[in-house]
């Protein structure tokens, strides 16, 4: 019989796995909307207007929709990969959550018990996030592959040679923020930008900016977003390997890329935005719970900025020639990145 | 090759490295983003509607004297003029002093679904009685209620003669047991954002 504060922390993992569950879950629907709201006002119109109050109840109209869709599986595609592909999309997205975390341990008044604000601290973190993120693309491969259709292969095609081309340059990333705060799980990494704005991995100057650009660039390709979004490039893919899809294994997918934006989102501020830490170097003398309450503030203010930034350069920039992202990919990051490494490396030497 | 090109060169990377093109282009996104004069959205059919100009072709209309005449004298140029032969004229006698003359028209009538709008009818008209107006929601259930006849014409439209048009009027969406319909409130307008 195992004792109690044992089955206490079970309890605590379960609440918490079904908590981040649900929450990511319901992401999509205020970002499809701010999203549309987004892209409504920078193209000088309004965007989601008659559901609701400014269109709030256009997400839940579109879920309703989707689900009642007919579920469409073309005669020749491969009909088990084709019901796989989704999943294996959306499983690897939703699993990067394990080891994110979005705050230190706090003290909960009521209960009187420590409850740490992530489901898991591994001391592999980084390794485990690039190693299951990088599973999501199986998703997108299978259902090109399955759709039968031209347009879905190629965009299948595309998405993993993108995919691992840009891999590379996010690894080397997480590897400079490894070596500028000296480990590998993310709640340490955090710990170590601690004193104020310039203690943040963004200002490790020399570096640290040209990190932030190499892991932001690859990033945004690994989510598939504009400028990089040629996997399901409308102009000459019609919508890449989702175009067959319809109906609620189209929203999985949907659901995976806006997850793995928030995730993206939030692993940018952890290496280099110094997660839940205040800019500022001194601390106020708050009771603990209000500290534990602005670091959250903190964190979702950076995590909200980068979530509108993706959107921002969506609805700003063109798309890329395919030549020229692997052109960028393989002459531009790759190289920098190594140098880069090399001069973090002499920095760690002599500093 | 002189050493001008060489400086140039080296702020163009200097421009490339800091990304300036991409924040130029951004700066003017956020600068849309932000302000909400620049929507140029016209929220028809909840709030507002579309008042075009004069110039407008619309629904035909059929015009009357000051003092209650119908203009329309049943000549049938305007279905001689019409391309696609959209217009049946059937004109009789009346003296009771309906019409401005002693022809009336008995049936005038006008196929929507295959009129072009392109008024030569009114161009035709020696009375000025045929003239295109300002109505533009024609949608309708079935082809025979795209046909519409004398009475229906002679009816003035919503939009005056007088009013330039080319603005952006009041509105509300009425729901009736006939279908929806769209009331301006033309004394509120505002102009068109560009």
């Amino acid at each position: 019989m195992p004792d109690t504060a044992t089955i206490l922390t079970v309890i605590a993992i379960v609440v918490k796995v079904v908590i981040a569950t649900m929450v990511i879950f319901s992401l999509p629907l205020p970002l499809t909307w701010i999203e549309r709201k987004v892209a409504g006002h920078i193209q000088v119109r309004l965007g989601p207007w008659r559901v609701g109050p400014h269109g709030l109840l256009q997400p839940v109209a579109d879920t309703i929709k989707l689900l009642f869709k007919e579920d469409i599986v073309p005669a020749k595609a491969d009909k088990f990969l084709f019901w796989l592909a989704p999943l294996m999309a959306m499983v690897p997205a939703f699993a990067v959550f394990a080891a994110i975390p979005i705050g230190d341990t706090v003290m909960v008044p009521i209960i009187n018990q420590e409850i740490a604000l992530y489901i898991a601290d591994m001391n592999v973190g980084i390794l485990y996030i690039l190693a299951i993120g990088g599973l999501g693309i199986y998703g997108i491969i299978l259902g090109g592959w399955a759709s039968n259709s031209k347009y879905a292969l190629l965009g299948g095609l595309r998405s993993s040679a993108q995919m691992i081309s840009y891999e590379i340059a996010i690894s080397f990333a997480a590897i400079g923020v490894v070596m500028m705060s000296n480990s590998l799980s993310l709640v340490e990494i955090v710990r170590s930008q601690n004193h104020g704005i310039f203690s943040w991995n963004f200002f490790y100057l020399p570096v640290g900016p040209v990190w932030f650009a190499i892991f932001f660039i690859g990033s945004l390709a690994e989510i598939n977003r504009i400028p990089f979004d040629l996997p399901e490039d409308e102009g000459t893919l019609s919508s890449g390997y989702i175009t067959e899809y319809s109906g609620m294994k189209f929203s999985f997918f949907m659901l995976a890329e806006y997850v793995a934006m928030v995730s993206v989102s939030i692993l940018a501020v952890i290496m280099f935005f110094g997660g839940w830490n205040s800019p500022f170097p001194f601390t106020i003398g708050l009771p603990s719970i209000l500290a534990d309450l602005l670091a959250l503030i903190w964190f979702f203010g950076k995590v909200c900025f980068f979530i509108y930034l993706f959107m921002w350069l969506r609805f700003t920039l063109p798309r890329y020639r395919y030549d020229h992202l692997m052109v960028i990919g393989w002459k531009i990051l790759i190289p920098l990145s190594l140098v880069t490494l090399l001069v973090t490396g002499f920095m760690r030497i002599i500093g | 090759m002189n050493e001008g090109k060489g400086r140039f060169d080296i702020m163009e990377l200097i421009k490339k490295v800091l990304f300036t093109d991409f924040v130029k282009g951004l700066v003017i996104t956020f600068g849309y983003n932000v302000s909400m004069d620049s929507v140029i959205t016209v929220k028809y059919p909840d709030e507002e509607k579309w008042i075009p100009y004069r110039r407008f072709r619309g629904l035909h209309t059929l015009n009357r004297t000051a003092d209650g005449r119908e203009l329309c004298v049943a000549c049938e140029l305007c279905s001689k003029a019409c391309p696609t032969r959209c217009i049946t004229v059937i004109p009789m006698e009346d003296n009771t002093g309906r019409g401005i003359s002693d022809r009336v028209a008995k049936v005038w009538k006008v196929d929507l679904v295959r009129c072009l709008f392109c008024g030569y009818c009114e161009d035709a008209c020696p009375t000025r009685a045929v003239r295109l107006g300002r109505e533009y929601e024609l949608a309708c259930f079935d082809r025979n209620c795209a046909v519409k006849n004398r009475e229906e014409l002679l009816r003035p439209q919503p939009v005056p003669e007088e009013m330039s048009g080319g603005v952006v009027a009041k509105a509300r969406l009425r729901t009736t047991p006939d279908g929806i319909e769209v009331v301006a409130d033309l004394s509120e307008t505002r102009k068109r954002r560009v």
